[in-house]
């Protein structure tokens, strides 16, 4: 049985009771300090959350003024419903909704030429179905455990950069910020299944891209 | 029996854990299989962490000095 759905004060999403991501025990103590006003504690939680929301920012907008000013429209938007928060999900997740909530209407306002879909790199399969081109080299394994690599880096920005944009956002709104499924859908008004299946074409193009760049020559 | 094209359009499905226990295992069995596709699983996987390295930012410090000058002139202390 699904959880009873709650709506988010702050964010105007609604969202299930549970987050999907653990609270620290610090952010919890701050929490309760900044709702008893005390300013410091509030400080305290924007010191440890900010570096995560002007990331998200700049991530969707790919402007550094625009990330700056979401920042602070997000936690001023938090600050301002601090009481109604009651501690269902971790701040760390409730301040990312109100961000990435934020960016999307920027992004609503300044819509730029997109790439096609079809623009879209993934695996070539032959006419039975089988893998065209076999993967050359199995980078996947302990990936977790590797230093990335400077130039690699800089090719997973250019290519999500190349994403067209209902991909780019639900890549980074899924993969990178941790937004759920739901949570998405509420700030894009997409259905699940359309989140899906262009989170998992965005997924494809950009393991293309790594896979491009561990091939020789 | 599962073809490599079934096998990744249900890589997502597979990973978020929301298939059948057949459908589960019919997949489970093309991986045993075929080295392509179970290499193919494993960096598809890999690719979402790595992009979360790899996109990471930090806020410049005179970006936090602004938002703590910008939160300070709105917050006001309760009297």
């Amino acid at each position: 049985m699904k959880p009873a759905l709650t709506r988010d004060a702050a964010t105007g999403w609604v969202r299930p009771p549970m987050s999907d991501q653990v609270d620290t025990g610090d952010d919890r103590r701050l929490l309760a300090r900044a709702q008893d006003g005390e300013i410091a504690a509030f400080e305290a939680l924007v010191e440890a959350h900010q570096d995560k929301v002007y990331g998200l920012a700049l991530r969707m907008t790919r402007s550094e003024a625009d990330a700056a000013e979401i920042t602070q429209d997000t936690f001023l938007s938090a600050y301002q419903h601090l009481k109604d928060f009651r501690g269902e999900a971790a701040f760390g997740s409730w301040v990312h909704r109100i961000a990435a909530n934020h960016a999307l209407m920027r992004l609503r306002h300044r819509r730029v030429a997109q790439a096609a879909e079809s623009e879209l790199q993934g695996p070539e399969f032959t006419e039975r179905g089988t893998l065209a081109d076999y993967p050359l080299s199995d980078w996947g394994q302990n990936a977790e455990e590797k230093a990335l690599d400077a130039e690699l880096g800089v090719a997973i920005q250019q290519a999500t950069d190349r994403l067209p944009e209902g991909y780019r956002e639900v890549f980074l709104l899924k993969d990178v910020d941790g937004l759920s499924y739901e949570q998405i859908s509420e700030a894009t008004g997409d259905s699940i299944p359309a989140i899906k299946s262009r989170l998992h074409r965005a997924r494809l193009a950009l393991r293309e891209a790594i896979e491009q760049f561990y091939q020789p020559g | 029996m599962y073809t490599c094209k079934d096998s990744i359009n249900l890589l997502l499905e597979y990973l978020d854990g929301e298939m059948t226990p057949e459908e589960a295992r019919h997949l489970k069995e093309h991986f045993a299989g075929c080295r392509p596709c179970e290499e193919f699983l494993s960096t598809y996987r890999a690719t979402s962490g790595m992009c979360k390295r790899a996109l990471a930012q930090r806020i410049p410090q005179e970006v936090s000095a602004k938002l703590t000058e910008f939160l300070r002139s709105k917050i006001k202390p309760a009297s």
